[in-house]
């Protein structure tokens, strides 16, 4: 067990280093050029932004940058953003964890949502319900995630007022009861979750029906059945345990996708996390921030999918002995 | 029978699979005839009376913030769409499949090699990586756009290629073949191929979606194909700003790219089901 | 007698706001950093504008000239011994936020801050006149000029804001920007840093005993809404009170529907002007650059594109300046007076109606339109029909806003579609059109023109200064190195909740001090929802 997790690890740890060699490359050999002089107040003369680009270390050639990079990251350092003049990694310390609520709750309930409907469509394999529930999660599936989140937006939040439409909280409870602020949180992760969870919701659920379904026709089950066992049991103990790792495998995977939803819909609903954050740094061309975004979402993915891994081969031990 | 006949059979039989697929061929027909029944999608004929009009009798999607029609420029972005997610899954595909069938026939060495950078960039966050080429790359042409989805989604199909390919080397009638003296080549045309050809068409019309809807997101932030060019996704990133006072700005397009990956979902699937009758 | 002095004295007073109700402000992106040397973002600098003072402030009419148009803040009253000094006598009752009183130390520690390379500052060439800042005592502090000039008082006031040395002197200026002061600031303005969540909001709370009176307005938020359809629907909603402004014409006419918010219109400190690059035949011939300015119709273009919402512009200026005036001279539209110019060139027209030059060169050109800007886009394709009517082939290529300032920095275009951000000072026009300087893009050379302007720059007063002006303004049209078109109004939205609302062109909450809420309650926030 322990050699097949190190191996994992070892794999983890190369994917980061790739990720931060890619995208330091990608990011830095560019023709565009860090936004030193904004679009909003465009006075910084050529004098300033060429002693911008000086400060920052810009004018050294490729490989002395990269060194240094590297130096600076090996100590933990992130650098400093352009834009805001602060430690990129306070930058992102402040908006990781906002990302992870979001992310976080996106994911539990996309994972319950989709399990449930795979489920259940495995249930009723080939019925009404399961022809229905079919076409939605094929609809959810195909739909892109940030064009859903303005959809929902426009429904939810502008016409029928129901539900906050931009920001974590609302301005005026600074000094309510933390429970008050707790559900104000709640108020406001509403539209941006459901963005990305259904679409996820329908991934899940889509992988979990043919999943089960195969389960379902193994000889176990009919074992099971001609036990005398009710189908909920051999729905549940049996068929669903078999469908269990590779669900987890399915999840671990699913983490680029609220990485990347997240900077779709982070700036859609004024959500402050990390997407907020890459999706101005992109824009901005502040090249430490996509830099250490690139880098943060490179750890987060490997370490997803270490989890995943781990939990599989802890479920089924089979998969331990592969390669 | 062969089959490929008896999976062309199968799919026929399946209604969801069948719709998918007349859906894909309208829409193909649709981008390529639509753009000249309909006015030029990049025309401005009144730039500032024609801004955010309902839709009409001249204008069925309504006109833009930039006056231009949303139907002619709904059309005209599917061309994008369909050209780089069906020419981004074949490409990648294809340098899937041949990674893959080298891996496969190769010696010990470059098929481990091969396999663990396919490791490691299987484990690489290609939408985080795919941001930061686009970020800093300025104006991007549909190609490139496609090549570089391609070069970052090759890496499953290389997996599935060299797993077809390895279970087979050892099969029977390819011993057989090689000691009757067939060469290289021919084997692996005539006996290697059809065999891997199935999984991967499958993974290839189920990658459709998967890329119409990445470069829709690309498009969406403002990277890959860049206005005025119209693409469905710079569309919903213009129609945002007037998302409460013009909602069919945003509307159309959204819609659009629904429905295209919807079509390629059913026919995928459809293709799925009638290779691998497993489940249905 | 008691009695009357305590109701005078009562009717003085600031009456106070509605107790606990903050104000809301929307925009659309954070702050960077909130310290004045540093802080380039529009949010960064509104809000560091009401933490940090100034000497003195410019009064509501931005005569930058003569000292009449400027009222006393930190700075109670000033002098000038002789014509290269001013020297300024600080109010003894400014003091930062923690107690410490404001003295002479901090403005010649702010003056080095500004114009040291290690922090630089966006701002420090605009302090290049200034040659040395000391304190003489800890209340009178020496401002020393390289020579003499008439808007000495402008410089020495407007671009600095004064910061507290005893706070920032231990770090050393490189890491100024950096520094956690950034985040949480310690000011002597009328409002005090309370909190700012990254990405969320900023609060600012009034500084009740304010040296200069109680803020109208007890809390002030800034909500930060990255989508601008969603701001204003907050703004309708009643979860914002304002907005500094409302920039599409769809999100104009949302607020114009709406009962609970009122625009309120203000000159843009922006004029919108297509800039010919001199260096590229045949923009090298002013015949020919007359011409094509004569032959676009700039008030129903840009009637078309704007509606009432902005300007023709008179010339490299927008009405936010003094030297705005219906009295400059320009180019008429004048499509036959025009033709005659090309034709004294050597032009003819073609078949097709388009001018060709004597060897053939068709009359033609690329400009070059940023698509960050909606508005000058839609201008251009208007005035690219004006222009083919006339027979000039003008063909436009929108550009990313990064990518366009680099083909206009290295002169690689034929004509750009930029716009310039002005300042209250007429200053501003050499940084542009001046031989020589790096922002002249076009590089357009003209010695009438530099000694108009350094004509006007010797007046010592505005009566005197503004006819030169207007000759300078007037000579830059005649000469067309750029065609000027239009300079935008500004429309800001506030709630009807507020009262006394004054908005000066170039810092709209400069007056928000004054700013009151009204007390009745006006319902604007009882029809939202999303607050429980």
């Amino acid at each position: 067990m322990l050699g097949f997790a190190a191996r994992r690890l070892a794999f983890a740890v190369a994917s980061v280093a790739a990720v931060v060699v890619i995208t330091f490359l990608l990011v830095h050999a560019a023709p565009g050029e860090p936004m030193l002089g904004t679009a909003d107040r465009t006075f910084a003369s050529p004098d300033v932004i060429a002693r911008q680009r000086a400060l920052f270390g810009l004018d050294r050639p490729l490989p002395v940058q990269f060194i240094r990079y590297a130096g600076n990251l090996v100590r933990g350092e992130l650098g400093t953003s352009f834009v805001l003049h602060r430690p990129v990694s306070s930058i992102l310390a402040e908006a990781l964890p906002h990302t992870l609520l979001l992310g976080g709750t996106a994911l539990v309930a996309s994972l319950l949502l989709g399990l449930a409907v795979g489920a259940l469509q495995a249930a009723r394999h080939r019925s009404r319900t399961d022809t229905l529930l079919g076409a939605a999660t094929l609809v959810f599936y195909s739909v892109p995630v940030f064009w859903l989140g303005l959809m929902l937006l426009l429904v939810f939040g502008e016409q029928l007022h129901w539900l906050p439409v931009s920001g974590m909280r609302s301005a005026a409870l600074e000094d309510g009861s933390a429970l008050a602020r707790a559900l104000d949180v709640a108020r406001h992760l509403v539209l941006p979750a459901a963005s990305l969870a259904l679409v996820q919701a329908a991934a899940f659920a889509r992988f979990q029906r043919s999943a089960l379904v195969e389960s379902l026709a193994g000889e176990h089950i009919r074992a099971a059945r001609a036990k005398g066992l009710p189908e909920r049991t051999v729905l549940l103990k049996h068929a669903l345990r078999g469908a269990l790792a590779p669900t987890i495998t399915l999840a671990g995977l699913s983490v680029p996708y609220f990485l990347a939803g997240s900077v779709l819909v982070e700036s859609i609903f004024g959500w402050p996390g990390l997407g907020r954050v890459a999706y101005d740094a992109i824009f901005a061309r502040d090249y430490n921030v996509i830099t250490a975004v690139a880098l943060v979402s490179g750890v987060l993915v490997a370490a997803s999918n270490l989890l995943a891994d781990v939990a599989v081969a802890l479920a089924d031990p089979r998969v331990r002995l592969e390669r | 029978m062969s089959p490929w006949r008896a999976a062309a059979r199968r799919f026929g039989r399946n209604r969801a699979a069948v719709v998918g697929a007349a859906l894909v061929g309208a829409l193909v027909l649709a981008s390529l005839l639509g753009p000249l029944v309909t006015p030029d999608p990049l025309a401005q004929p009144d730039p500032v009376r024609l801004q955010d009009r309902p839709p009409s009798a001249a204008h069925l999607f309504g006109t833009d913030p930039y006056s231009r029609d949303v139907l002619s420029r709904t059309l005209s972005g599917a061309r994008v769409s369909l050209v780089v997610g069906v020419g981004a899954a074949l490409l990648a595909v294809t340098l899937g499949a041949g990674v893959g069938l080298v891996a496969g026939l190769a010696g010990r060495r470059t098929d481990q090699l091969l396999m663990r950078g396919v490791d490691v960039a299987l484990a690489l966050p290609r939408i985080i990586l795919l941001l930061a080429v686009f970020a800093v790359w300025e104006r991007v042409p549909p190609v490139a756009v496609l090549g570089v989805i391609a070069a970052t989604g090759w890496f499953q199909t290389s997996r599935i290629v060299r797993a077809a390919v390895l279970s087979l080397r050892e099969a029977d009638f390819v011993v057989a073949a090689r000691a009757l003296g067939a060469g290289g080549a021919g084997l692996v045309r005539r006996h290697l191929l059809p065999h891997v050809a199935a999984p991967v068409i499958v993974s290839a019309s189920l990658d459709v979606g998967n890329i119409i809807l990445l470069e829709a997101g690309l498009s969406y932030l403002g990277l890959g194909v860049r206005p005025p060019t119209p693409t469905w996704g710079n569309m919903i990133m213009d129609g945002k700003d007037v998302l409460f006072s013009a909602p069919w700005v945003a509307l159309a397009p959204g819609c659009a790219l629904v429905l295209t990956v919807v079509a390629f979902n059913l026919a995928g699937d459809g293709l799925r089901d009638a290779f691998d009758p497993k489940v249905a | 007698m008691l009695f009357a002095a305590a109701a005078v004295l009562a009717g003085c007073a600031r009456r106070p706001a509605t107790p606990g109700a903050p104000v809301v402000i929307a925009t659309t992106g954070d702050a960077d950093v909130l310290l004045p040397p540093v802080t380039s973002v529009t949010t960064g600098i509104n809000v560091s504008d009401l933490l940090f003072c100034r000497l003195a402030e410019l009064k509501l009419g931005l005569n930058t000239v003569d000292d009449s148009g400027f009222r006393p803040v930190l700075a109670r009253s000033w002098d000038h011994p002789d014509s290269l000094t001013i020297v300024f006598h600080l109010d003894p009752r400014a003091r930062w936020q923690d107690g410490v009183p404001v003295r002479a130390a901090d403005v010649a520690y702010t003056f080095a801050v500004y114009r040291d390379p290690a922090v630089n500052a966006p701002l420090a060439p605009f302090l290049a006149a200034i040659d040395s800042v000391v304190a003489r005592d800890s209340l009178t502090v020496a401002f020393r000029f390289r020579r003499w000039y008439p808007e000495q008082l402008y410089d020495a006031t407007y671009h600095m804001r004064i910061l507290p040395r005893h706070l920032l002197d231990t770090i050393p200026p490189a890491r100024l920007g950096a520094a956690p002061f950034g985040r949480a600031p310690v000011g002597d303005g009328p409002y005090r840093f309370v909190r700012w969540t990254a990405g969320s909001e900023i609060v600012l709370a009034a500084d009740t005993t304010w040296f200069l009176g109680r803020p109208g307005i007890a809390r002030l938020v800034w909500r930060v809404t990255p989508e601008l359809a969603t701001a204003v629907s907050t703004l309708l909603a009643g979860e914002a009170d304002a907005m500094e402004v409302i920039p599409a014409r769809g999100q104009l006419e949302r607020v114009q529907h709406d009962t609970t918010v009122r625009l309120v219109p203000y000159p843009s400190p922006f004029y919108a002007a297509i800039v010919f690059n001199l260096r590229r035949p045949p923009f090298g011939d002013r015949d020919v650059r007359r011409a094509i300015a004569m032959a676009v119709d700039r008030p129903t273009v840009v009637q078309s594109v704007f509606g009432p919402f902005a300007q023709v512009a008179a010339g490299a200026t927008g009405p936010m300046q003094w030297i705005w005036s219906d009295a400059i001279r320009q180019l008429p539209f004048d499509t036959a007076a025009a033709a005659r110019a090309l034709e004294a060139r050597g032009w003819r027209r073609g078949g097709s109606g388009a001018w060709r030059s004597a060897r053939g060169a068709p009359l033609a050109f690329t400009l070059l339109v940023p698509t960050s800007s909606g508005v000058r886009q839609q201008a251009a394709v208007l005035l690219q029909d004006e222009l083919k009517r006339f027979g000039v082939d003008m063909r436009i290529q929108p550009l990313e806003f990064t990518v366009m300032e680099r083909r206009t920095q290295t002169g690689d275009f034929d004509a750009a579609f930029i716009s310039r951000t002005i300042d209250p000072s007429p200053a501003s026009l050499l940084q542009w059109w001046s031989p020589g300087a790096s922002d002249n893009i076009g590089r357009y050379a003209d010695t009438t023109f530099a000694s108009l302007t350094s004509a006007a720059l010797r007046a010592r007063t505005r009566a005197e200064a503004a006819p030169l002006w207007r000759e300078a303004l007037g000579r830059l049209n005649e000469e067309a190195p750029a065609i000027f078109l239009f300079s935008p109004r500004n429309n800001a939205a506030v709630s009807t909740r507020l009262e006394n609302v004054t908005i000066r062109p170039d810092s709209w909450l400069a007056t928000v001090t004054t700013w009151r809420v009204r007390e009745t309650g006006s319902g604007a926030r009882g029809r939202h929802t999303g607050q429980p």
